[in-house]
Order: structure tokens, then C-alpha cells, then sequence
């Protein structure tokens, strides 16, 4: 025995991999439609070798002819390490073989035709090719069934799996877009900071250079349905023409004008310009913030199946999110609007901060640096 | 994701004599001839511990050899099919071949079954050690080295000690340690061994480590580790040219692949977009498998040859998450200071305080990464 040496050379591994080659996977493709079954399975020549012996005259090498002379054997060995059932075991043959070149070697290709005894419910795929030789084979499945594309990877404790052919119901769908479009505006802090500066003020009257607190409730909370309902207009109609495909702005565009939608509100707050249209101002910069939210939508990846329903359920869900924001920022506002509390430290004070993160927004994202965390 | 592993449209060869692949071993080699016997002995006496010892052993020593995984499931297949209960050798194996996928916990569960069955085991005392070590728990690695001490296995031991004073802030003493090591060690790989952590102990102190590397490459063995570590030295010591020199012919060897690529990179050599193409099948190769052992070298792949930030520090962080040793820290260090990211390399920098580790480079790079960003990556 040589552990000492096996220690020793085991040490430089675990410092640093070696994998000259790479373990051994099998490729199996399959689409199922309805009872009938195509597929292709490439297997590493190495492989079948391992398991069968291929090099006929025993020179390390495997031509096409000592292969061709194994097309029989192959079928029979693959066969039956593969079992595919809807309804019960499909019979399954191969109608064609052929080879491919993979990143360690060359794979023989099986081309696959199969017929199951029903045509509909879910696809079990029981996979045993190589497990009891080498436990590190892993067979990479990628199953078209009935459209819906499944990425399984088949292991010794992992060989039978079984795949739904049923579409996530629509109500799901629009249930988990619903709460990305919550999720993305409270996590977006640029959305909520010029949401927040543009409502700052709606508590608030400014007459002759001055502000004074709003008289009633209600006048704020008509202010505040004027601005919200505007934003929620504008980037409504941004967020459905980009997500459709129909506009497309560069993201370094959307994000800078994004920050710079901050600025302008925060400093709107401290030397007013427009104060009696502010809804103006959410229409307007509303249109870019739509922007941004389709960039994010564009990562979740809309299903092409449901893309409207989606689209709502997302938009719905920032709607949500932002009025959540509303309600509890609009009665707070309301109670403190005439205390040095609100004038000076929320309203003054967190104009000025929220220019001040704004501004480092936009520096960052104009000039693609990282100034601030 | 199968796409990417996949090049061609598959097609059907034009003749019979046309030679689709090239085997390890010819059924005449004396390697194979070997294996048949082994294989043979097992499968005429399935419950015999010794012939399922040395089969799965066998295995894992070509594994080594050749670098090539296949023979590490081939072992691993060996041990699953043996049956219950499993003796200390072949819980000591399976140990052994479960670290080799970075399964850390499960191997380290074997080794203690192991040890309660035979206390006196060197070899599983020596396998967690190395664990520990790579882990970065150099209090649970000590006890290791000291019960290889008290067990009479004075190489072992040495190289055991030798590299946990490297990697906790005594690479003086580290370098006396391996080098008493290697004057005990007659056997060619362990000198081999020896010589490369020597090799790499005076680089981080800052000496002259070419004489020792120049030395290992002398005993005339391929071996992936020596050359990576001796070109990661050429590398740094601004000597690509060399590099190229060395690893033309080692494409096949991915973490080679990667320092070739690297050198005809800072050289704008022609052939450096082919081996980074190379590369990228390779990673979604193994990715395609769930394989997450080559996240370090990824990310360096990314940090250097891609320009990837991002990628390279999400990569690094999950390596660092598995792996502690210093080439691990400098990979994270380097990908955080590149993404001006504070946050990330802290944890680094609390190795580098608790351990003490001394190489200048990683210090400074530490101070970099203190210095130059901002905490956390995100707007």
C-alpha cells in the first residue's frame, strides 16, 4: 500500500483541482408529445467501453468499425438502464446511431423513438446507466414534455424523477409577479425616495413664498391620489411597452435618469418650482421609472404563454406596494405637518438627504463609478 | 445549458478505420492487465474487504496519476457496492474519495468512523488533517499532526506541520519543518510534494524559490500541481513567455489551460481566445453536472481573462464559503479589491488577522481591499 504517497499527492489536490478530463455524464434529450416519444442520448465512448469493451484489437484506440460492430450490444445496454413511463413503460428503440464530439471525447449518439401507453399526465424518467461501475456518472436530462422544458441532473441517489406536465395554473403565475412588483418597490430604495420627496410636500400649502400646514385630510390625501395616480400611469404604460419588446432604452440611461427624477423632486421640495403640478413632475419622470421596472421584469423572465397576465400581476404588485408606503406615510405626515419636527427635520432635513443620495446616485450611474454603498 | 457543452450537429463517420477516440490504456499495458486481475479478484470474492481495498485503491491512485475523475467514480462504485459494514480501510477510501468532491463533512464522518474502529489508523488521521487544514481550523489540524507524531510517522507528520506553520503565520519555522521533511523522504513523489511546498513557503516570504521548484521538475514526474504552482510564481514574477514554454502541451489539464491562457493573454498572443473558449466549455461543462469544485479557479478565470468583476467576486465568495487556503484568500482578495468591494473580503481579512499568515502579497492585497471600496455591492 502506498498511503504515504497517496497522502502526500492527495494534499496537492485538495490544494488545488486537477481534472485533466472531466467525470463522466451522459446527454439525453427528449421530447414528449402526447404518446409519442423522440429523443437522442449521446454516451461517452469511454464509458461504454468501461462497461463493455470496445477496442476490439486491443490497441487503445476505438474506430468506427469496432463500434458499428456494437450497435446491437449498445441498444440492449442502454435500454435497459433508462425506463420511461406515462401511464406505463413506453417502448422505446433506437433509430439511428451516430457520433458527436463533447469537451472530453467522443460520444456515441442514439437517436430515440418511443411510444408511451398515454398521452397525458406526468413523465417518470428512471435512469441507471453507469451507477453501479462509476458513482460519480451523472446523466444531464433536458425534457420537452408537452412544451414545458424540465433540466434534471440523474444521480445514483437521484435516479428516478418524475416531471409534471402541468402548466403553472395562471392564477400562480399572476400570484408570484404580483409579489416580485411588491418585492422590487420596497427593495427599490431610488422608486421609494422619489415617491416619498414627491409627497413630502402634499401635507403642506405653500402661499406667498411660505408653507403652511394643509387645512383638512382630505386636500392632502387629493394631492397624494393626484401624484400616485400619475406615477402609476406613466410607468404603467413604460413598464408594458418595454416588457413587450416595443421601446428599449440603454439601462445606464434609465438608471441615471432615475437618480436624477430624485434630485429634481428633492430639490423641487427645498426651492420650489412647481408646486401646484407636482403631479406633473410623477407623470413625467414616472415614464422613466417604468423603465427600470421592465429591466427588472426582463430578469424574472415573462412566460411568453402568460405575458399580459404577468405584466398586470407585476404592476398590480407595485401598486400595492406603493400605496402600502401611502398609508403609512400620508397619516403620520398629516399629524406632525405643523410641528418644527416635520417642517424642518422631515421635510427639510430629508429633502436635503434625499438630494444628497440622489446626487451620488447619479454620479455613480452617469459615470459607472461606485462612490457610496 | 446542454447547448453549450455540445459543438457539433451530430454526424455519421465517412469509413470504419476512421478513429473516433484514443483509450487510457491498451488492453496489453500492464496498467489494464492490472486492472482486469483486480477486477476479477473482486468479482470472485465480493465480501473479501482486502481485494475491494485494493481495486477502489487502485482506481483512485490512476485518478491521481492521470487527473482524471472517471477513476475516482470508478473507486467510489467499488466501495458503494461493497456491502455493510464497511472496515476502516474502506471507510478511510470512501472518506478519501468524498473529499475529492469537496464533500467535507461527509468525509470527515468517515475518517471518525473509521478511527473509532481502528484508533490507530495514520492514513485517516492524516486525511483529516488535511482537511482541517484546507478548512483553515489549524487547532483541529494540530491535533492531527500530533497524533501522526505519536504514531512514528515522521514524514506525515513533518509535511502535516510543515504546512500548518505555513498557513498560520510561521512560515520560517514552516520552511525548517519541510525541509527536515526532506531530508527523511527518499520516496520521488514525496520529495516532489515537498519541494513544490517549499517551493511556494520561500515565494511567500519573499526568497528565491526557483531552486526548489527547478528541483521537483528535475525528478522528471508530470505533475499538474507542481507546474501550476511554479507558473503561478513565473506569472507573478512577470515571466509569461516562460509559462507559454512550459504548458503548450498540457491543454488537457484545465487548471494549466487556465495559466496557459493567462501568459498568451499578458502576451496578445493569438492563441489565447481559443483557450478561453476552451475554458468557458469547460466550466459549463462541468456547471452542467452541478460540479462546483473549480469555483476558485473560475473565478480567477473570470477576474483575469473576462474582466468579470462581478462573476469572479460571486465566485470567489462561494469558493471561500468551502475552501481557506491562502491561493483561496488571495483569489477572493483580488476579485474584491477589482470590485471595490470592502465587505466581501472581510472575512479575509479576519483569517489574515486570527492566522497570522505572513506573505506580503496577500497583506497587501488585504489593505487594498480595506482601503479601496465600499461596503456591500449593491445601489
Amino acid at each position: 500500500m502506498k498511503w504515504r504517497t497517496l497522502f502526500l499527492s492527495v494534499l496537492l489536490l485538495l490544494a488545488g483541482p486537477v481534472w485533466a478530463h472531466k467525470a463522466s455524464d451522459s446527454y439525453l434529450v427528449l421530447d414528449v408529445k402526447g404518446q409519442q416519444l423522440t429523443g437522442q442520448w449521446d454516451i461517452a465512448l469511454r464509458d461504454i467501453d468501461f462497461a463493455m469493451g470496445l477496442d476490439a484489437d486491443g490497441n487503445g484506440e476505438i474506430n468506427w468499425g469496432e463500434l458499428r460492430a456494437r450497435h446491437a450490444a449498445i441498444v440492449a445496454w442502454a435500454l435497459s438502464a433508462l425506463t420511461l413511463d406515462r401511464g406505463g413503460a413506453c417502448a422505446l428503440q433506437v433509430t439511428q446511431h451516430q457520433v458527436d464530439e463533447h469537451t472530453d471525447g467522443t460520444y456515441a449518439v442514439l437517436s430515440l423513438r418511443g411510444n408511451c401507453p398515454s398521452g397525458a399526465g406526468e413523465l417518470g424518467v428512471n435512469y441507471r446507466l453507469l451507477f453501479d461501475q462509476d458513482a460519480l456518472h451523472r446523466g444531464l436530462l433536458r425534457l420537452d414534455l408537452e412544451g414545458i422544458t424540465h433540466s434534471a441532473i440523474m444521480a445514483p441517489d437521484n435516479a428516478h424523477q418524475r416531471f409534471s406536465a402541468d402548466k403553472p395554473s395562471l392564477l400562480a403565475q399572476f400570484g408570484q409577479f404580483f409579489v416580485q412588483g411588491v418585492w422590487h418597490i420596497w427593495i427599490g430604495f431610488d422608486h421609494i425616495l422619489f415617491l416619498i420627496a414627491l409627497l413630502l410636500p402634499v401635507v403642506l400649502v405653500r402661499e406667498a413664498g411660505r408653507w403652511r400646514g394643509a387645512g383638512r385630510f382630505g386636500e392632502a390625501l387629493r394631492e397624494v391620489l393626484w401624484v400616485v395616480t400619475a406615477f402609476t400611469v406613466a410607468h404603467s404604460i413604460t413598464l408594458s411597452l418595454a416588457a413587450l419588446g416595443l421601446v428599449s432604452l440603454p439601462s445606464r440611461l434609465v438608471e441615471s435618469a432615475i437618480a436624477l427624477s430624485v434630485v429634481l423632486a428633492a430639490l423641487n421640495n427645498l426651492k420650489p418650482v412647481v408646486n401646484k403640478r407636482r403631479w406633473l413632475i410623477a407623470f413625467v419622470f414616472g415614464l422613466i421609472h417604468g423603465f427600470g421596472f421592465a429591466s427588472v421584469l426582463a430578469d424574472l423572465g415573462l412566460p411568453q404563454e402568460a405575458l399580459v397576465l404577468s405584466l398586470v400581476g407585476f404592476n398590480l404588485g407595485v401598486e400595492t406596494g406603493q400605496l402600502a408606503i401611502v398609508a403609512v406615510f400620508l397619516p403620520a405626515a398629516f399629524w406632525l405637518r405643523n410641528t418644527g419636527v416635520y417642517r424642518r427635520g422631515i421635510f427639510v432635513g430629508g429633502s436635503l438627504l434625499t438630494l444628497l443620495v440622489a446626487l451620488v446616485w447619479l454620479v455613480e450611474r452617469a459615470l459607472d463609478l461606485k462612490l457610496m454603498g | 445549458m446542454l447547448a453549450a457543452v455540445s459543438h457539433a450537429v451530430p454526424r455519421t463517420p465517412a469509413s470504419d478505420a476512421e478513429v473516433l477516440e484514443k483509450l487510457p490504456t491498451r488492453a496489453a499495458d500492464s496498467t489494464a492487465r492490472e486492472l482486469t486481475a483486480l477486477r476479477a479478484a473482486v468479482a470472485k470474492a465480493p465480501t473479501d474487504a482486502s481485494s475491494a481495498t485494493e481495486l477502489a485503491q487502485r482506481y483512485f491512485d490512476l485518478a491521481l496519476a492521470q487527473g482524471d475523475p472517471r477513476y475516482v467514480g470508478y473507486a467510489e462504485a467499488v466501495v458503494a457496492r461493497f456491502a455493510d459494514p464497511l472496515p476502516a480501510s474502506l471507510l478511510t477510501l470512501r472518506g478519501v474519495l468524498r473529499q475529492y468532491r469537496h464533500d467535507f463533512a461527509g468525509a470527515l464522518k468517515d475518517f471518525e468512523a473509521a478511527l473509532a474502529l481502528a484508533p490507530d489508523y495514520a492514513v485517516a488521521h492524516a486525511w483529516r488533517g488535511a482537511i482541517y487544514l484546507v478548512e483553515a481550523d489549524y487547532g483541529a489540524a494540530q491535533k492531527e499532526c500530533a497524533a501522526l507524531q505519536t504514531l512514528g510517522r515522521a514524514t506525515l507528520a513533518g509535511a502535516c506541520r510543515g504546512l500548518l506553520q505555513a498557513y498560520s503565520g510561521q512560515l520560517a519555522a514552516a520552511y525548517t519543518t519541510l525541509q527536515n521533511t526532506l531530508s527523511l523522504a527518499t520516496d520521488a513523489d514525496n520529495r516532489l510534494w515537498l519541494l513544490t511546498r517549499l517551493g511556494e513557503v520561500a515565494a511567500w516570504r519573499g526568497q528565491d524559490a526557483q531552486a526548489h521548484y527547478r528541483e521537483a521538475l528535475g525528478l522528471g514526474r508530470d505533475d499538474v500541481y507542481l507546474l501550476a504552482a511554479w507558473t503561478d510564481f513565473l506569472l507573478d514574477a512577470g515571466q509569461p513567455a516562460e509559462v507559454v514554454r512550459l504548458l503548450a502541451k498540457w491543454e488537457s489539464a484545465d487548471s494549466l489551460l487556465l495559466r496557459l491562457a493567462e501568459a498568451e493573454t499578458l502576451l496578445k498572443l493569438p492563441e489565447a481566445a481559443r483557450h478561453q473558449k476552451m475554458l468557458v466549455d469547460r466550466f459549463a461543462a462541468a456547471r452542467a453536472r452541478g460540479d462546483t469544485t473549480h469555483r476558485a479557479e473560475e473565478a480567477r478565470f473570470e477576474l483575469r481573462l473576462r474582466q468579470d468583476t462581478a462573476t469572479a467576486l460571486r465566485l470567489a465568495q462561494e469558493n471561500y464559503a468551502v475552501q481557506r487556503e491562502p491561493r483561496d484568500a488571495r483569489v477572493l482578495l483580488e476579485a474584491a479589491v477589482a470590485a471595490k468591494d470592502r465587505a466581501s473580503a472581510q472575512v479575509v481579512r479576519e483569517w489574515l488577522q486570527r492566522s497570522g499568515f505572513e506573505d506580503a502579497r496577500t497583506r497587501r492585497l488585504a489593505q487594498a481591499s480595506e482601503a479601496a471600496g465600499t461596503d456591500g455591492g449593491k445601489k
